[in-house]
């Protein structure tokens, strides 16, 4: 008689605490959403370039004031922690829907300018010089196969290339996993140089030259959670 | 030794950064948050009228209309209307090249396209181009006193779209250098994607240079 009593008030309690946990759930979405949107209002309202990544979308855009200026699709992303001898060295402070600044391309686009003085006016030149025709972009920036853009607080992003690797040959693949795989170690040991947070894209080879040869200087950067656009109503 | 190896061999394995797919976490309740459910209705409601506040002001931000992008890297035009790409040509954005004179004020220039947001300020159909002095330093020639020896007929191409400082969208006479940065700051176009460009812009039309 009493489990009968107890079982018929679980059954009347439980659709309330259903509703009051879907609200909860509710109002946490909808306080991230509009944290989110404000931020990427912030962004827009300043005049450097930046980018927002959206994993839901499988993107990221290089942005300026509200304006997308090139979208860039995602293929894969993951997200590394350091750790040192298997322990994890997880940095507790939130990377998502937080803005990075002062994004920096590693190993930076090298950029050799040509420099010309002039002869003095009316001093016949010798030989006019032939005309040298200038070389394309994809000549002049070289793309390394994996590289970073590493922010100021701690996230990197790395970007590899899908099938980067896959037209070298298997010791060149091998001496690359092994280069790499020093450098991480090197990376998380010294607490200088270690990556907070690291998120690992892979794009297009295509895309990811691109990305690497048109990045402006000093991005900022943004990692949207959820759908901000996502209908906002509450019922 | 052997073990001493084998403790270090283990320690590096296990050193680096350990990498997973991405999960997104659920979202986390944040601020003052009322106890009791009758009070959390009312906050719901306010935030997501806030929400759909900003998500109109966020898309407020983004540029209406036709508007043009240029990847001066890549030497890319993009004319853009809403989410829409009307034409994508290449162009030829600044070459980066450094010019030094080498009497008189030993002045310098940098010849880069500028970053930024633009605007057209005047758009101006068979432009004449006002030699600056870089001009005649970089053919070693005297700078002329008289302003209309400054004038240059042509070579601006059919039409010139002045976005400001002496930069401008403009023709080339030189239609092979294309997709290569070669110009003094300016971006050059072809032809035929002039026309385009034209037709679509206006006083006003932004100009996005990355």
């Amino acid at each position: 008689m009493v489990a009968v009593g107890v079982l018929a008030a679980a059954c009347t309690r439980a659709p309330t605490t259903q509703k009051s946990t879907d609200l909860r759930a509710e109002v946490a979405r909808l306080q991230r959403t509009s944290a989110l949107l404000q931020r990427q209002i912030d962004l827009a309202d300043e005049k450097e370039f930046y980018l927002v990544i959206d994993p839901a979308g499988s993107e990221v855009s290089l942005m300026l004031r509200g304006a997308q200026l090139q979208r860039y699709p995602v293929l894969g992303l993951q997200i590394g922690h350091p750790r040192v001898s298997w322990v994890g060295r997880h940095d507790p402070r939130p990377w998502q829907g937080t803005t990075w600044l002062n994004g920096k391309l590693d190993p930076p686009r090298q950029i050799d300018r040509l420099v010309i003085q002039a002869a003095p006016p009316g001093k016949d030149v010798a030989e006019p010089e032939p005309a040298v025709i200038p070389p394309t972009a994809e000549e002049l920036y070289p793309v390394p196969t994996r590289y970073h853009i590493r922010f100021a607080g701690g996230l990197s992003l790395e970007i590899r290339p899908r099938e980067a690797d896959a037209n070298a040959g298997r010791w060149a693949r091998l001496w690359a996993s092994w280069s790499a795989k020093w450098r991480d170690v090197a990376s998380a040991v010294l607490a200088r140089d270690r990556d907070a947070v690291r998120l690992r894209m892979a794009m297009n080879p295509k895309d990811a030259e691109s990305l690497y040869r048109s990045l402006p200087p000093a991005v900022r950067l943004i990692v949207l959670a959820g759908r901000p656009d996502a209908p906002a109503d509450s019922k | 030794m052997t073990l001493v190896t084998l403790l270090l061999a283990i320690a590096w394995a296990g050193t680096g950064y350990r990498y997973e797919p991405y999960v997104e976490a659920p979202p986390a309740l944040s601020g003052d948050v009322p106890a009791n459910d009758r009070s959390l209705k009312p906050l719901a409601s306010r935030l997501a009228r806030r929400t759909r506040d900003l998500n109109a002001r966020l898309k407020a931000t983004a540029p209406r209309g036709v508007y043009i992008v240029i990847d001066q890297t890549q030497n890319r035009l993009y004319l853009k209307r809403n989410d829409e790409t009307l034409l994508q040509a290449v162009c030829s954005a600044g070459s980066g090249m450094v010019l030094k004179e080498s009497g008189g004020k030993k002045r310098e220039w940098v010849f880069d396209s500028p970053r930024g947001r633009f605007e057209v300020l005047s758009m101006l159909r068979n432009p004449v181009w006002r030699k600056p002095d870089w001009a005649f330093v970089e053919e070693s020639q005297p700078i002329p006193k008289n302003p209309t020896e400054r004038l240059d007929y042509g070579s601006l191409g059919e039409y010139a779209l002045y976005f400001g400082n002496g930069y401008m969208i403009h023709g080339t006479l030189y239609e092979r250098l294309l997709g290569r940065a070669v110009s003094h700051g300016c971006i050059r176009v072809g032809h035929d994607d002039l026309r385009e460009v034209w037709a679509h812009a206006n006083v006003g039309t932004p100009i996005f240079i990355y």
